[in-house]
Formats: structure tokens, sequence, C-alpha cells
């Protein structure tokens, strides 16, 4: 009996290990047991409570970034705001200047060219619509193509109209892309071509551009589509642009007549004004 | 024992390489059992194993793990009656460290596979990893803290 004892107080702790690894080993083979089940259902509820907190703890660190992406998101939406109000103005001036300009086109007349006169410098056309149909003198006459000329002088049934194609014609035009203000002309020769004038070099217009009538037209509304820049050749102060005109002259047959005329308010104190500064010229 | 549990299984259970991670319980296990005795280290490691693995989910692996690191550690224990010096307190420490960490880390490779690891690969990388792992916290704890509580 004393040797057992004896034994045992030697290898206490082999015994020691031996107890706690069996107990250890029960508590391995009771884990499916229900109370063991429950108390380790506790300790994953602890476990994940305390997970929870220390990934709540965590996202403290990230706020700074969170805050980062918000503003930029923030930045984001804010340009895209901006950029649509813009739109929706420009919209709404659009829509009202469309609105503005269909008042001011008018209605056209249709016409027929019963005469015509080309020659290398001097074109006329004649057209069977005169003041009884309401044509008046500097009326803007014009195709779906384009501008063809302006009303020069009109009788009751008749009307003379003085054609792009004639040195003595001039109309005020701009060009689409960059608004290049320039007076139309043609110095004879080529039917199809005709020149842009006072055009200075520093101008950004380019070859391509599309020319329309100008608001400085003393005759025509703006927008009357006149022809394409085909050549730009530079000088000293003016670049000599050649224009290829949008209306076929030679198979020309009908025309309309505008009856839209820029504001006659416009045209009378341009008018007055001139008349001022005439003497002092002279 | 508990705030060790809780800070092995929320802070050092997170750090897995190829299965294995850094293990702080097991550091002081061996600590309780080199310095105070094997016994205490047996009954040490197999609480704080308990309350580590029902923290994780698996008590008995985790006592019965922690009750081979306590009885590992035991066999460097330094007797306070042989007034050993600073120098060989310090060696059988890291010695049972490794050993006991090494016996752990063995049944662990041996009962459990989380990351569903082939054997070859298992075992090695978790006694390897887990032992230089839980080594250099150790050496770290040592250097920080148990160092001035050996001198006494």
């Amino acid at each position: 009996m004393l040797s057992i004892f004896r034994f045992i107080a030697r290898h206490s702790a082999y015994l020691y290990f031996l107890l706690f690894s069996g107990l250890s080993i029960l508590i391995m083979q009771l884990q499916r047991r229900e109370t063991l089940d429950a108390i380790r259902s506790q300790g994953m509820a602890v476990n994940a409570s305390v997970s929870e907190e220390l990934t709540s703890f965590g996202d403290i660190f990230n706020l700074r970034d969170e805050n980062e992406r918000l503003l930029l998101q923030n930045a984001r939406l804010f340009s895209k705001v901006i950029r649509e109000e813009t739109a929706l103005r420009d919209t709404r001036n659009l829509n009202e200047i469309i609105r503005r300009d269909s008042t001011r086109v008018g209605r056209f007349f249709v016409a027929r060219i019963v005469d015509r006169r080309f020659s290398p410098m001097d074109n006329m056309l004649l057209i069977n619509a005169g003041s009884r149909d309401g044509i008046e003198k500097d009326m803007a006459v014009l195709t779906p193509d384009g501008l063809v000329g302006r009303v020069t002088a009109v009788s009751q049934n008749y009307a003379r109209v003085m054609p792009v194609i004639n040195k003595d014609f001039k109309a005020s035009v701009v060009s689409d892309s960059s608004s290049t203000l320039g007076v139309l002309s043609w110095k004879g020769g080529n039917e199809y071509v005709a020149h842009l004038e006072n055009v200075p070099t520093s101008s950004r217009l380019k070859v391509g551009e599309r020319l329309t009538t100008s608001d400085h037209s003393t005759f025509a509304i703006r927008g009357i589509p006149v022809g394409r820049v085909v050549r730009i050749s530079g000088s000293k102060l003016f670049s000599e642009v050649d224009v290829r005109l949008s209306v076929d002259f030679p198979s020309l047959s009908y025309v309309l007549v505008s009856s839209a005329r820029p504001s006659r308010e416009k045209l009378e104190i341009m008018k007055a004004e001139e008349t001022k500064t005439e003497p002092k010229r002279k | 024992m508990a705030v060790l549990a809780v800070i092995q299984h929320f802070i050092f259970s997170r750090v897995v390489i190829l299965g294995a991670s850094p293990d702080i319980l097991a550091v002081f296990i061996a600590y309780v059992s080199v310095i105070i005795g094997q016994r205490t280290g047996i009954v040490f490691g197999f609480s704080a194993g308990l309350i580590a693995g029902f923290l994780s989910g698996n008590p008995g692996l985790a006592a019965l793990i922690g009750t081979v690191e306590g009885f590992t550690a035991g066999f460097f224990h330094v007797s306070p009656d042989s007034h050993p010096t600073m120098v060989k307190k310090r060696r059988m420490f890291y010695s049972g460290a490794a050993t006991s960490i090494a016996a752990g880390n063995l049944f662990q490779a041996l009962l459990s596979n989380p990351l569903a690891l082939p054997a070859w690969v298992r075992i090695p990388s978790m006694v390897i990893l887990g032992t230089l792992s839980s080594m250099f916290l150790a050496v770290l704890i040592y250097q920080l803290a148990l160092k001035r509580t050996l001198r006494d």
C-alpha cells in the first residue's frame, strides 16, 4: 500500500497528465451532448458578439477612407447636377429661341423663274410674283437648298431678283462651327463659287464649315444656308475664302420668297446711324 | 487565464499561416510549467485550453492540447531549490516553450484539419510555422514582461 502511494507521489505529474487528458478526451466525446452543445453555442454567441464589436471597432479606422469615397461621390453627383441643370437651362433657352424664331420665319411665296440673264459679271432673275402677291423690295429669295438672292424691284405681277452670283450682291454670313462673320460676295466667273470678305487671318474658320445668313443681314433672316467653305488662303490682314454655293443656279426654276424680314426698327436705327456718320466721313 | 484566452482567440487566432497561428496561451502555459512546476502547468494548460476552447467551439481538443503543452514544458521545470541562474531560467523557458508548443501543434495537426489540407502539408506546416510564430511571440513576451519576473 505504501509503495503504491510512493509510486503515485513520484509519478504524480504523469497521473495528472493522464487525468486531465482523459478529461479532455471525455469532453471531446461529450461535445455532441446537449449540455455541452448549449455551452458551446453560448461560447459561440459570446465569440460572435465580441467579433462584431471588434469589427465595428475596426470600421472606425476605415471611416476616413469611407468619408473620402463619399466626398468624391458627392463631388461627382454635384457636377452631374450642375451639368444637367445647365443642359436644362440651355434647352429652355433653345426652346425660347425656336418659339421666337418661328414667329419671325413668316410664310413663303412660291414663284417661278420666268426670265434670267446670266453673264460672267451681271446675273439677274425675274420671278412671276409681284406686289399683288405680297412681294416687297428687299425680300429674301431662297430655295430649300439655300439663299438665292434678294428682291431688288417689284412690279404688280413680277419681281426682279439679284442673285448671289451678282457682283453687286452682298450678304452678311456666319460660319456654323467657329461663328466667323464675313460678307459674301461674288466676283464673276464660276457660278458655283463665291467669296467671303472681311475674314481676318486670325480667324478660326476652317475648310468645310457651313455658312448661313447672319443677324447682321439687312434683308434675310438668320440661318438661311449659303454654302460651304472650300478654300482658305492667307494674306496680310484678311484671308481669301472661297465658298461653294449651296444653290445650283443653272438648274434653278422655282424659288421661295420669304415674307419674314429683319426687324424694321433695327433697320431704321442702322440707317439713321449711317446718315449721321456719312457727312463726317466726307 | 481568461484574459489570455480571449486575447488568443480574438487576436492571435486570426493570424493564420497554412493553418498555424501564434499561441500566447502556449507561451504562458510553458512559463507556468517551467517556473512553477509540471502539475501546475498541466492544470493551467487544461483550464486555459478549456476556456479558449469554449470560445473557439472545441473545448475538448483545446483542453487536451493545453494539457499536453503543460505536461511537455514541465520536463524543463527549474526547481528554485537548485538556485538557478538567470541564463538557465531563460534557456529552460525557451526550450520548454519550443518543445511544448511543437507538441501542442503536433496534436492539433493530428486531431484537427480546419483548412482541409493534406496531412503531408498540414502536419509539417502547422508544427513548424506554429512553433516559429509562437516562439517569436515567446521571445517578445519574455523580453517585455517575463524577464523581470524571473529576476526575482
